[in-house]
């Protein structure tokens, strides 16, 4: 009966957090009286030291239910694919195809499993945070303008900044990774401080100044890229959220439904590009350190 | 790592301040890190990875395919030019044995004919040998009936009995009369 004290403690001890966040949710009652999503996630249990929010179990939920749909898609390979292959197939072929034409064949080959899980992963829990009951079932209280979830049970998973922080940084890891291995360690700094154009002389060591000072804002914006690229995604699922319970607050409790329908089908559309542009702007920025000199001409306008 | 990270830790300045606002701390960030890290690695190993190999498969057999099928079409062109030559060249070697079958015939059929000829004149002169020996072994005996008939005659008329040797001698009397 091994299994069943791995499933039931684990399950006892959610539950035991869930209780825990319920007393602690009289301490949001003031602050309930506030519409909106709340800025961070709350914390439902810990693993360890490790802090488990209501985003994170999003996240699990999302990554489980999208490790099955592709499991049950691609089980049996056929060669002449159909249903469930076909539709995966296509999103990983035509992902493939977008990357290749804008990285180049050796680049995509080389890192098309980070970039195309990031964007299935993004896509799938931003669409995944509008279904009904994400970020509206939960422990609340009830104020002027009716019962306000204060901790909900789960939350969009990159309407909490850990999530698309924790994403940028493990891109930024992946993405020094790759530049060294591109380019080597002195190569790496060459590439970054290096003075192009090839002139000699004063004119030269003049260029190697500039291209130093250049080289020095070039690391400030690659130390901040994970900073914007997670606030760019955070912000934007954040504030489709607000904004949807926003919708559904001015309809009031029986026209809420339609005054938020249209804000969905706009964010399905916000989930989606967001996905895609997080995605491109990783790809790219992996370009940039990834590419050599050569390859961009002779004036070395790539930055 | 970026900057922030650590000042994000940190509990006082506006970027902490920022972190407090967002919930943003080295804990959740590192949760949230194992978590989709997890994620793209499930999804490399037994999603993004496999169905890539598909396609990678699928688009070499296809471009093996193209390129049989280039090579099958080279060689039907090949072999279709080869079997028209093979064609044109039986067709010639056909003419050509067909008047040489023509020409053997034609020689045959005059040699047959000289043959047949040349039997048929000698079959003509063997019947006419024939012919001419029957006639002649018909005359003497015709000649031998008529001088037994004279001798018979000639006992009948004359009464009188021939000896052997008149009968002999009138006999040949008689022959040679007729032969002159």
């Amino acid at each position: 009966m091994a299994w069943s004290k791995t499933l039931v403690l684990p399950f006892a001890g959610f539950c035991l957090q869930l209780a825990t966040v319920a007393a602690e949710h009289g301490n949001h009652v003031e602050a309930a009286e506030q519409q909106g999503l709340p800025s961070a996630a709350p914390v439902i249990f810990h693993i360890g030291p490790l802090p488990v929010s209501n985003s994170m179990i999003l996240t699990w939920v999302v990554s489980l239910l999208l490790v099955l749909a592709v499991r049950l898609g691609v089980r049996t390979m056929k060669d002449i694919p159909d249903g469930a292959q076909n539709f995966w197939e296509w999103v990983v072929e035509g992902l493939y195809d977008f990357l290749g034409g804008i990285i180049g064949a050796d680049l995509v080959h080389k890192t098309f499993w980070f970039f195309a899980s990031l964007f299935v992963f993004v896509v799938a829990t931003n669409w995944f945070g509008l279904l009904p009951g994400v970020g509206t079932i939960g422990y609340g209280v009830a104020g002027e303008h009716g019962f306000h979830v204060t901790d909900p049970l789960l939350r969009g998973a990159n309407a909490d900044f850990n999530m698309t922080f924790a994403m940028s940084m493990v891109f930024f890891v992946l993405w020094t990774v790759w530049a060294l291995q591109a380019n080597g360690p002195m190569g790496f700094l060459k590439h970054i401080f290096g003075a192009k154009g090839g002139l000699s002389g004063f004119m030269g060591i003049v260029l190697m100044v500039v291209f130093f000072a250049v080289g020095l804002l070039e690391v400030v914006s690659i130390l901040f890229r994970p900073v914007s690229l997670s606030f760019r995604l955070f912000g934007n699922v954040f504030a489709g959220e607000n904004m949807l319970e926003s919708m559904t607050h001015l309809g009031g409790a029986q026209l809420g439904w339609l005054t938020a329908l249209p804000f969905y089908f706009m964010e399905l559309l916000v989930g989606l590009v967001q996905a895609l542009v997080f995605m491109l702007l990783t790809a790219v920025f992996t370009l940039l350190i990834c590419s050599h000199d050569e390859e961009h001409g002779e004036d070395g306008s790539h930055h | 790592m970026s900057p922030l990270l650590f000042l994000a830790a940190a509990d006082a300045g506006p970027v902490g301040e920022i972190a407090k606002t967002f919930g943003a701390n080295i804990p959740a960030l590192i949760a949230n890190a194992i978590s989709f890290v997890l994620v793209a690695l499930i999804l490399k190993k037994w999603a993004i990875g496999p169905i890539q190999k598909t396609l990678e498969d699928r688009r070499a057999s296809i471009a093996q395919g193209l390129a049989d099928a280039g090579r099958a079409r080279e060689e039907l062109a090949v072999a279709h030019r080869k079997s028209q030559e093979l064609l044109a060249e039986t067709g010639a070697q056909t003419g050509r044995i067909i008047e040489e079958s023509r020409a053997a015939a034609a020689r045959v059929t005059e040699i047959e004919t000289q043959k047949a000829i040349a039997a048929a004149a000698d079959i003509i002169a063997k019947a006419r040998h024939s012919n001419e020996a029957e006639l002649t072994r018909l005359k003497a005996e015709l000649r031998q009936e008529f001088g037994r008939l004279v001798v018979e005659a000639s006992v009948k008329v004359t009464g009188k009995i021939l000896t052997l040797d008149d009968q002999k001698r009138l006999a040949e009397e008689t022959q040679r009369q007729i032969a002159s």
